[in-house]
């Protein structure tokens, strides 16, 4: 447990800062992708294997592609220099940021957890079936929270299409002649 | 097996505390949040967002292993938690691809007009 847990921590992490400090974006997408196959080795750690092939499937798999594409329509020249990625706010957000987490690091250690112990979480995909749909013992909440993500994600998509659409009468390529 | 090898295997094999998860969760939730705030192009900036949801996802699924009382209802809200940001990835791209065909960049830096 303790070399799954480190060889995760390390992966998860120094992936994390590689999307941050990587010059090419392309790189930063694929460290991205790294991160989260490492918290979905958390969540195998966790007892929640159904949450790992999700997280699997929709971020290492979808979201990373969508992103992708995404670099592939606004594709500039590389950057050559590390300034030019980075704003102004390089050392007060590291300050920040780095107060941010050492706050909230300091407030989960000393936290008294005693009394928690692994493994109460539901294994089997049945039981998060249930959950999600608030039935069995599950708060009713949940089955609320389940439709309006359906329309939520109905919503979405329909905003994406009419944001990113062209318009029409201005020609085919009007994103790229310009 | 001598004692004190056995001592390290099942300090090895113990289960680890939750405080563990946490921090690695509360670190991650502070990368992410640094590369909001220092990168120039927007869809890094979206890719640290990515970073920040997952950190949090993972302080939910852990809570809800190792508390007793929590019931693994953990699980079921980072499931929400995923769909909600795979919502907002579509409408975010949507909207730097508007933005990238209206300025010709994505630099959130250039970007500051509201219209125009």
């Amino acid at each position: 447990m303790v070399i799954a847990f480190v060889f995760l921590a390390s992966m998860t992490l120094i992936c994390s800062l590689g999307v941050v400090l990587s010059r090419s974006i392309v790189h930063s997408a694929l460290f991205m992708s790294g991160a989260f196959l490492g918290i979905a080795g958390f969540y195998v750690m966790l007892n929640a294997p159904a949450l790992a092939a999700f997280q699997v499937l929709i971020y290492v798999g979808a979201v990373t592609v969508v992103i992708l594409f995404g670099i592939m329509f606004t594709q500039k020249p590389q950057a050559r220099h590390f300034r030019t990625i980075i704003s102004k706010q390089l050392w007060p957000g590291f300050f920040v940021t780095a107060g941010v987490g050492a706050f909230l690091a300091y407030i989960v250690t000393i936290q008294d957890w005693s009394g928690s112990e692994p493994g109460n979480g539901m294994r089997s995909v049945g039981q998060l079936g249930e959950t999600l749909l608030g039935v069995n013992g599950a708060p009713e909440i949940f089955g609320l929270l389940f439709e309006v993500a359906s329309v939520l994600l109905l919503v979405a998509v329909i905003a994406a299409i009419v944001v990113s659409r062209r318009k029409t009468g201005e020609g085919i390529d009007r994103g790229v002649e310009e | 097996m001598p004692p004190q090898v056995q001592q390290f295997v099942d300090t090895l094999n113990a289960a680890l505390p939750l405080e563990g998860y946490l921090v690695v969760g509360a670190i991650m939730f502070a990368i992410g949040a640094w590369g909001a705030l220092i990168r120039r192009n927007a869809v890094v900036v979206f890719m640290c967002i990515e970073l920040m949801i997952n950190a949090v996802n993972l302080s939910l699924v852990s809570f809800a292993d190792y508390l007793p009382d929590a019931g693994g209802f953990g699980a079921g809200y980072a499931v929400l938690v995923i769909a909600v940001a795979a919502a907002e990835v579509a409408v975010g791209l949507a909207i730097v691809l508007a933005v990238y065909r209206s300025r010709k960049t994505v630099n959130v830096d250039e970007v500051n007009l509201l219209k125009g």
